[in-house]
């Protein structure tokens, strides 16, 4: 057990900082051109995703042709760290670089990634995942929308929900079902569809913080064609694809939702040195202080258990403690946040956000909608409840009913 | 970071674990407990195995290995909820004698303890050793050479079984801290009808006893920072100790749910089971990674030891009050038996958490520590 890098490690540190701080994009860009959605790839966004990619410094895992430079798990476990300081995502359209890139490098046939792997990576082309249906959230496996199956081409009918950026997205990673008479999970395939198509309609879904504030959407297919060559590994087989696919994210996003949390904490310790509403210090409170320092104590154990974590993941061995991760790091930021507005009591009721944006580039949101954006960590990619799910019978071993 | 127990460590965990396994059963713990007795194991085993000297400095025939070792062994006690004076003699009485003696003194304290043939605790003031104070309890006078004691240090573990007490006394020089050892005979002890009578505390009476200038550790009035560094040893042992009792709490919590049936499946089939057994699962991974951090920052001397002591000591804190609380009530009308285990459990984990400074306590320190 170690509490420091070796200087090798240190040097690449070194090195990638010193590539950030003269390549990424300044606060004046990204607030002339903020971020709308999670597939939004602004002018910025998309100059600033190509210099990584140019660079070796996209996917660091991966070799130069795919955007990396094939660095070892705790280079690249580095890099995430230093990625995670910045104050902006590392891709503008994050489901596409975490999750379909890599599902399409593992599953795609030749033509899917001559296509599509590049363009993704150089941020020519932005996507949504089609996964959640009204009738499948939690119980994804149970999804209902429909692809008929000919020898040229798929048609499409049905509609998801809750597709994150769907507005902007030019293509959505989408799983279908092909056999209706399979049981449940053997049904299901994945196709590439084209958000341009017709007979795909989208129509955005804003979040209870704000009506104009919509990254999730939903989105119909009314007999949409897709061609043959558009299916992303074996028919029926896509269930072990949405498998394959979010291990992709699991393995580094903790170290986001950490650096995240850090960076609401700095907030809350900001707020506590400042006057409350009776007019004496935060930071006087005994139980401010008691509230602030189990929060910071949970912030900061999110990071050594992330790190416990990695050296498994590192080995290539399952981890299913990252969902004791997601649990655990949604959960805090929920109770960070709410400790935030019940201290500033009726101050937390102003919720006035001019000129506030997706991406933040113009500033933290008010403390209350802060708060109520936390719902979506306890709610999506797994609730809590399922999480505990997971816990439970992959971790511990109980049994399913 | 890396955060990953060397192939040494875990061959040494493993050995721990199978020889507590066979010498420290629950039935052992419950004779202490029950009848007052005083078994040899596993403190024999200890001293034959050479635990007790893990992270002994080689001047004092230690074997040098580090605090990360040694906590890797306190946390399987914790999990065998081990009695006797391993504990207290290497967290607590070691930690402030090495911390301040002189070569001679480690020779004379440090080496025999150290090679398990005496036994040693430490009287701090609780209320206080959360913000590393040495608190009033306990007063400490110039007399020409010597110094002379008087006060009444209050839930010492073995304060009234131990061979040497380590202790902190407040004194009117310096930073205000002296440090000294004194032969237990020389104190007057009243046992404490203990939580966890596997861990046993005394108040002690400190009536005018005069210490000569050998068994001053230090010098009194420049001692602050050795009490400090001890008291964060001692802090991060004891939440190292309540770890491995929660983690085996859970284990056997687990381990109950999956064979008791009731509505023809087992418990651990229902929901409302499951969440709270992933709840305390979520807890005991919090505490050890922050147990673990703490004790590498001890262990390499990192600036951040202070903070992260507090830190493993709230975090253990937080898992010992939700899987205690769970255990019990997941084990339903045995879980609240004197018969059942799990007692033993639950006392000893509320037992390590409120010595040293319960999570509460930590807290406020943190606070401070962070400048809110």
């Amino acid at each position: 057990m170690r509490l420091h890098y070796d200087a090798d490690t240190e040097a690449f540190r070194a090195e990638l900082r010193a590539w950030l701080e003269a390549n990424r994009p300044t606060a004046e860009e990204r607030r002339a051109e903020p971020l709308e959605s999670s597939a939004h790839l602004t002018g910025w966004a998309r100059r600033w995703q190509r210099r990584l990619f140019d660079a070796g410094l996209l996917v660091p895992g991966w070799p130069a042709e795919l955007g990396g430079r094939s660095l070892p798990p705790v280079q690249q476990l580095v890099y995430h760290e230093e990625m995670a300081k910045l104050p902006h995502e590392r891709s503008a359209n994050p489901q596409g670089l975490g999750i379909i890139a890599p599902s399409i490098r593992d599953f795609g046939s030749e033509l899917l990634q001559a296509k599509y792997l590049v363009p993704t990576l150089r941020a020519e082309i932005s996507w949504c995942l089609g996964m959640s249906e009204p009738g499948a959230g939690s119980d994804l496996a149970g999804l209902s929308t429909r692809a008929d199956v000919y020898d040229d081409r798929f048609v499409v009918r049905g509609q998801k929900i809750w597709t994150s950026g769907a507005a902007h997205a030019d293509h959505c990673f989408c799983f279908v079902r092909t056999d209706p008479e399979a049981s449940k999970h053997a049904g299901i395939s994945v196709l590439i569809i084209d958000m341009k198509a017709p007979g795909v309609r989208v129509r955005p879904l804003p979040d209870l913080t704000d009506r104009g504030h919509a990254d999730f959407n939903e989105v119909f297919f009314d007999d949409v064609v897709v061609p043959r060559d558009h299916l992303v590994g074996p028919l029926h087989q896509g269930w072990s694809i949405s498998a394959g696919s979010l291990a992709h994210e699991r393995g580094m996003m903790w170290l986001a939702s950490a650096a995240r949390l850090d960076g609401t904490l700095e907030r809350l310790l900001a707020l506590a040195r400042e006057p409350g509403p009776d007019g004496r210090r935060l930071g006087d409170s005994e139980r401010f202080r008691d509230t602030f320092a189990s929060l910071y104590v949970d912030a900061q154990a999110m990071w050594f258990m992330g790190y416990r974590g990695f050296a498994k993941f590192a080995r290539g061995e399952a981890s299913p403690e990252h969902s004791v991760l997601k649990l655990f790091g949604s959960e805090i930021s929920q109770r960070a946040t709410r400790a935030a507005t019940d201290v500033l009591g009726v101050e937390a009721l102003d919720v006035a956000s001019e000129g506030w944006s997706f991406d933040e580039s113009r500033g933290a949101a008010p403390w209350m909608r802060q708060y109520l954006l936390t719902y979506g960590g306890t709610i999506s990619a797994g609730t809590s409840e399922i999480q505990r799910n997971i816990i439970a019978q992959r971790v511990l071993g109980l049994p399913r009913r | 970071m890396n955060f990953e127990v060397t192939a040494e460590q875990q061959e040494l965990v493993a050995s721990v674990r199978s020889v507590l396994a066979r010498e420290c059963p629950t039935a052992l713990v419950r004779d202490v407990v029950e009848n007052g007795s005083a078994p040899e194991q596993p403190w024999k085993s200890a001293r034959e195995l050479g635990w007790t000297s893990i992270d002994l400095p080689e001047a004092a025939g230690g074997l040098a290995l580090g605090f990360t070792t040694l906590g890797l062994v306190i946390e399987q006690h914790g999990s065998h909820i081990a009695p006797g004076p391993f504990l207290a003699t290497v967290s607590q009485f070691l930690s402030l004698v090495c911390e301040a003696a002189s070569p001679e003194q480690l020779a004379r304290f440090a080496a025999p303890a150290g090679a398990g043939e005496r036994t040693g605790a430490l009287a701090i003031d609780h209320g206080h050793a959360a913000e590393q104070q040495p608190g009033d309890g306990l007063r400490a006078r110039r007399d020409g050479d010597a110094w002379i004691l008087d006060g009444e240090p209050r839930f010492v573990l073995d304060g009234d079984v131990a061979d040497e007490i380590a202790l902190a006394a407040q004194v009117d020089v310096g930073d205000g801290v002296g440090l000294f050892v004194v032969p237990q005979e020389a104190v007057g002890a009243k046992r404490v009808a203990a939580l966890d009578a596997s861990r046993p505390l005394a108040h002690l009476r400190f009536a005018g006893v005069r210490v000569e200038p050998e068994r001053v550790l230090g010098t009194p009035g420049q001692s602050a920072r050795a009490l400090a560094r001890a008291l964060e040893r001692a802090t991060v042992a004891a939440a190292l100790e309540c770890v491995g009792t929660c983690e085996s709490l859970l284990e056997r919590t687990v381990e109950h749910v999956k064979s008791r049936r009731q509505f023809g499946q087992p418990i651990g089939a229902f929901q409302a089971i499951q969440h709270k057994c992933a709840d305390a699962l979520e807890q005991v991974e919090k505490a050890r990674a922050t147990a673990y951090f703490a004790m590498m920052a001890v262990s390499e001397d990192d600036p951040r030891r202070t903070l992260a002591a507090s830190m493993a000591k709230s975090a253990a804190s937080d898992c010992q009050a939700l899987v205690c609380k769970e255990a019990i009530q997941i084990h339903g009308g045995m879980g609240y038996t004197w018969e059942s285990d799990v007692q033993l459990f639950v006392k000893r984990a509320k037992t390590l958490d409120a010595l040293f400074g319960a999570g509460v306590a930590h807290r406020q320190r943190i606070a401070a520590l962070l400048g809110v």
